[in-house]
């Protein structure tokens, strides 16, 4: 109850307390141009949030961070920086589907994308869709997809933009964009770097964070160039070199560090002819990391995979009204490492989508997709969605859908532990969104329920090796919120106001339990106040506690905690091309950990500078 | 880390339990209040810990009372590190070996307040024993896969004064447990059912000077009497320590998996196949077909008889659980019925007799 209580408290701390804004509002869908265009065309029942540019600056460059503050999505991160998995809707890491331009990134061996290895500042804008979509981006999309997207636009404009940000633990965050058309040819660079000594005071614990040192540098490269009026081609690539050290507990245990280096690139071309739209994809994917488990000796473990991704996608459009899209991709993987084997698997797919608008008010898609492969046994997915306009205020949102994680190299390949008969864990999952609209004000309220079987879990198995195995069952169901406001409230005074809540029971089914390290309840809000030239700008998050024993232990709970951060800007020049600001992260100094003995940093500070000539 | 004299030393060691410390500790350290529990009549079990650090239950003699998290009550905002495996015992203090930090936390036995840390020299350490007022340290570094053939672990040699590593042997095998015999220190060269042999170490001048061999998936070891007992993956050898001559080879074979956890105790040997006890006498010339007993666990092949143990007429199970929440222990007496089932903590490996 006392949980309750305060929640409602948080609530009505972010709905009545309306001091500050944020002008850079986490926009909808609509006008946002997407090289992922299923996310555009394929999201009817489903809730979109994206995150752009300028809310992506806010955060620093850690992707867990820009999401944690902006999102409902839960994050477990083993102290700042660190390795950070994600619970989307209840569920585990492996079970959000990472999307770049609208491939699946998610690691061959683990299932997972760490989140503390993207760089924020190589990508235009990032969406988060809520729930199932694995009828459209394959393995993983079960509690959600997080979809990093560059932008191409033929508006023969150059923008250039210089961010600069630097401080606490010497921590640096460098990130160049570029974008350049002419009629014909489009060209868009971003370059980031961050780094940071990441040695922070364990608050209350009068020592430092140790061997938590991380860099990491991302380019991503994007050019499209018009043929002719119908046929566009379109190159992505995209480099990332990381390296980070994971920080140690105890002072005496040996250090150890981790680097990826991941490459990828994704070549298209999109044909329109009569009521045909086609888009032919070519697409490698190179994984690699290497682990050194005692950073003052050389060896290290490592891994790599190498996809190939080849995709038909033919858009047929009956009417305005009425378009089918039949996707096929077959998609090859080699990857050995250093537990593993060199073992290939090829995946082809079918997927059939259809989207329809038989009424003014109403809009509903169906999809189905199989994939084949001698893996695994594939489940048929579906999908079906829609979406009713009751009034201008208010709509009604429903979507169902069975989606899939499969088993991943290390599950089935690890040396002496892989198991080549797991099968792919699978859910059924049903929501209702309902979406008000009045004004300058929006608010979403999603329901869903959930229940994922066939979870594979690594066990412990003869002689201590842990094996894997489709072994639990998972049922989830809750509350998702997010809310907006924006208005300009006096002549030059612009406040603005997002705000999300979560609330989420993700229950083992063989025990009846809640999982370890998924909240009940987690909420963020962000608030913007722009005069003129300058502005404020106030973020919350509330994370509340979570269990560390899978018997729900109380005693080994880790607290709820809230964070805040403020900051502010002033725009220079005569065209506002020059920005100065400063932030403060952490202002109330709270004394947190996400994970058991991993301290996050207390208060700390940086300042920017951003140049967009 | 703050260093304790080694006078304070001295005046824990000569002060034993409870109330008898005498006025020179008062010289280092401010007064603790004087903790309420005191461990004397009763064992400890080992929780090794999962994802946070492992903790220490005590469960009196009478098996009526138990006490969790022991450390952390007497030492707040401590901990006694990462997979905690193995505690040695030397007069009143308890040397507490954490593999996953690289640390020993030595304690006052009695009352497990903090007495000091050794915290360098370590990498993954393993198990332990005390000669000649020196700590023999098993390492494992960095756990090479079955079928390696180079192998960085040692053994730590830490002098109980200064308490730092005077010496390490290496050995270019898996090192994993120790025991000591007549000034002579046996360490097994095998870890996790892989490798084979058991070097011996003179602590006088800490050089090896002899290496047994045993069969191949050596498990673990005892010495009774003169006679090395080596319990492997499929049968167990006696050899006779001062001749190094194989006296007899006994054939375990099992459906369910393979013997494990050989303990010798009041003319007995001990070892255990899944959820089962099996028992025959040091003389006997056949393995048993039937267990003494089976438990009822949840647990995964692995976490089955976690920990095992033989002492006094009682037989002591410890059950790892899902390694993800508090587990328990099982006492038996040795004909097989069982005293007492008692929640422990997260992974409980093992158990140390505290008298």
């Amino acid at each position: 109850m006392k949980t309750f209580i305060r929640y409602i408290l948080i609530l009505s701390y972010f709905t009545a307390v309306p001091v500050f804004g944020q002008a850079d509002s986490i926009t909808i869908l609509d006008e946002v141009f997407l090289t992922d265009t299923k996310l555009k065309d394929f999201s009817t029942g489903q809730e979109v949030t994206i995150l752009n540019d300028s809310v992506l600056k806010k955060n620093g460059a850690l992707l867990t961070s820009a999401l944690n503050f902006n999102t409902n999505i839960y994050f477990k991160e083993n102290g700042l920086g660190m390795v950070s998995s994600p619970s989307f809707r209840g569920t585990s890491a492996s079970q959000t589907a990472v999307l770049w331009n609208g491939i699946n990134i998610n690691s061959q061996f683990n299932g997972q994308t760490d989140f503390n290895t993207i760089n924020a500042g190589g990508y235009d804008n990032i969406s988060i869709r809520g729930g199932g979509g694995s009828v459209v981006y394959g393995t993983g999309a079960v509690g959600g997809t997080v979809h990093l997207n560059t932008q191409l636009d033929f508006s023969k404009e150059t923008q250039n933009d210089f961010f600069l940000q630097y401080g606490s633990f010497n921590s640096l965050d460098a990130r160049y964009k570029l974008k350049t058309s002419t009629e014909k040819w489009s060209l868009s660079i971003a370059l980031a770097r961050n780094s940071s000594d990441n040695d922070y005071e364990w608050p209350g614990r009068y020592r430092k964070n140790e061997n938590g040192e991380f860099y990491n540098n991302n380019l991503n490269v994007a050019i499209a160039y018009l043929l002719n009026e119908n046929n566009t081609v379109k190159f992505y690539s995209e480099v990332f070199d990381g390296e980070r050290h994971f920080a140690l507990i105890r002072p005496s245990e040996t250090k150890t560090k981790y680097q990826d280096f991941n490459n990828r690139s994704l070549l298209e071309w999109v044909s329109e002819f009569g009521d045909f739209i086609s888009v032919a994809k070519m697409a490698y994917l190179d994984e690699n990391y290497k682990y050194f488990d005692n950073i003052a000796r050389e060896n290290y473990s490592s891994g790599n995979a190498n996809t190939f991704i080849g995709k038909y996608d033919l858009k047929f459009l009956v009417s305005e009204e009425l378009q089918f899209n039949t996707v096929l991709s077959n998609t090859y993987t080699d990857g050995d490492g250093s537990g593993i084997e060199k073992n290939t698997r090829n995946i082809f797919s079918a997927a059939l989508l259809m989207k329809h608008r038989p009424v003014e008010k109403l809009d509903y898609e169906l999809g189905i997709r199989k994939e084949i492969t001698g893996n695994y046994e594939s489940p048929l997915l579906f999908s079906a969605a829609a979406a009713y306009n009751f009034t201008s205020y208010y709509s009604l949102k429903l979507n169902v859908s069975r989606d899939f994680r499969i088993p991943t190299y290390n599950d089935l390949y690890w040396r002496d532990a892989g198991n080549q008969n797991l099968s792919p864990e699978t859910s059924n999952q049903v929501e209702l969104g309902n979406q008000f609209n009045y004004r300058n004000f929006s608010l979403n309220l999603t329901g869903y329920y959930m229940q994922i079987d066939d979870m594979i879990r690594w066990l412990p198995a003869e002689n201590g090796v842990w094996r894997p195995k489709n072994e639990e069952s998972v049922e989830i169901y809750g509350l998702e919120s997010k809310l907006q406001w924006e208005n300009k409230i006096f002549n030059n005074h612009y406040l603005n106001l997002t705000g999300t809540y979560a609330y989420t029971v993700s229950e083992n089914k063989n025990t009846g339990r809640q999982l370890i390290y998924v909240p009940f309840h987690k909420a963020t809000a962000a608030v913007n106040y722009v005069f003129n030239d300058f502005s404020i700008d106030y973020q919350f998050l509330y994370n509340g506690d979570v269990f560390t024993r899978s018997d729900n232990n109380e005693k080994f709970k880790i607290d709820a905690y809230m964070i805040s951060n403020l900051g502010i800007s002033y725009d220079f020049g005569k065209e506002n091309t020059f920005t100065i600001g400063a932030r403060i992260l952490n202002i109330f100094n709270e004394e947190y950990q996400n994970v058991e003995d991993r301290f996050m940093p207390g208060r700390n500070f940086n300042m920017y500078i951003n140049f967009n000539p | 880390m703050k260093r304790i004299s080694k006078l304070l030393t001295m005046a824990i060691l000569s002060g034993l339990f409870l109330n008898s410390c005498s006025s020179d500790d008062d010289i280092n350290e401010p007064v603790k209040p004087q903790p309420e529990n005191s461990y004397n009549d009763g064992f400890f079990v080992l929780n090794e810990g999962s994802q946070t650090a492992g903790t220490v239950t005590y469960i009196s003699d009478d098996l009526q009372t138990s006490a969790q998290n022991i450390y952390e009550v007497v030492n707040e905002d401590d901990d006694l590190g990462e997979f905690i495996q193995s505690i040695v015992f030397e007069d009143d203090l308890a040397y507490i070996i954490s593999n996953g930090s690289n640390l020993i936390t030595i304690v006052n036995r009695y009352t497990f307040e903090l007495v000091e840390k050794i915290d360098s020299g370590l990498l993954s350490p393993r198990y332990g024993v005390i000669e000649n007022g020196k700590l023999y340290v098993t390492n494992q570094g960095s756990y090479e896969e079955p079928g390696a053939t180079e192998f960085d672990d040692f053994i730590a040699i830490i002098d109980l004064e200064s308490l730092t590593v005077e010496k390490t042997i290496e050995n270019n095998t898996p090192l994993e447990f120790i025991e000591e015999e007549n000034g002579l220190i046996y360490v097994q060269n095998a870890a996790f059912n892989n490798g084979n042999g058991i070097t011996v170490i003179d602590a006088t001048s800490n050089e090896i000077i002899n290496t047994i061999n045993t069969l191949e998936n050596l498990n673990s070891f005892e010495i009774e009497n003169g006679v090395l007992y080596a319990l492997n993956t499929s049968s167990l050898e006696k050899i006779d320590l001062a001749l190094g001559e194989v006296l007899s080879k006994i054939m375990i074979a099992s459906e369910v998996g393979t013997p494990t956890n050989l303990v010798l105790e009041d003319g007995m040997i001990y070892y255990t196949i899944g959820n089962s006890v099996f028992t025959m006498s040091e003389n006997a010339e056949e393995a048993p077909d039937e267990a003494l007993f089976s438990y009822t666990t949840d647990s995964g092949q692995y976490g089955k008889m976690y920990g095992f143990e033989v002492e006094d007429d009682r037989i002591y199970i410890a059950d790892g659980g899902d390694f993800s929440s508090n587990s328990f222990v099982e006492i038996y007496t040795t004909s097989g019925e069982l005293l007492e089932n008692i929640t422990v903590g997260v992974g409980p490996n093992g158990f140390y007799f505290n008298d």
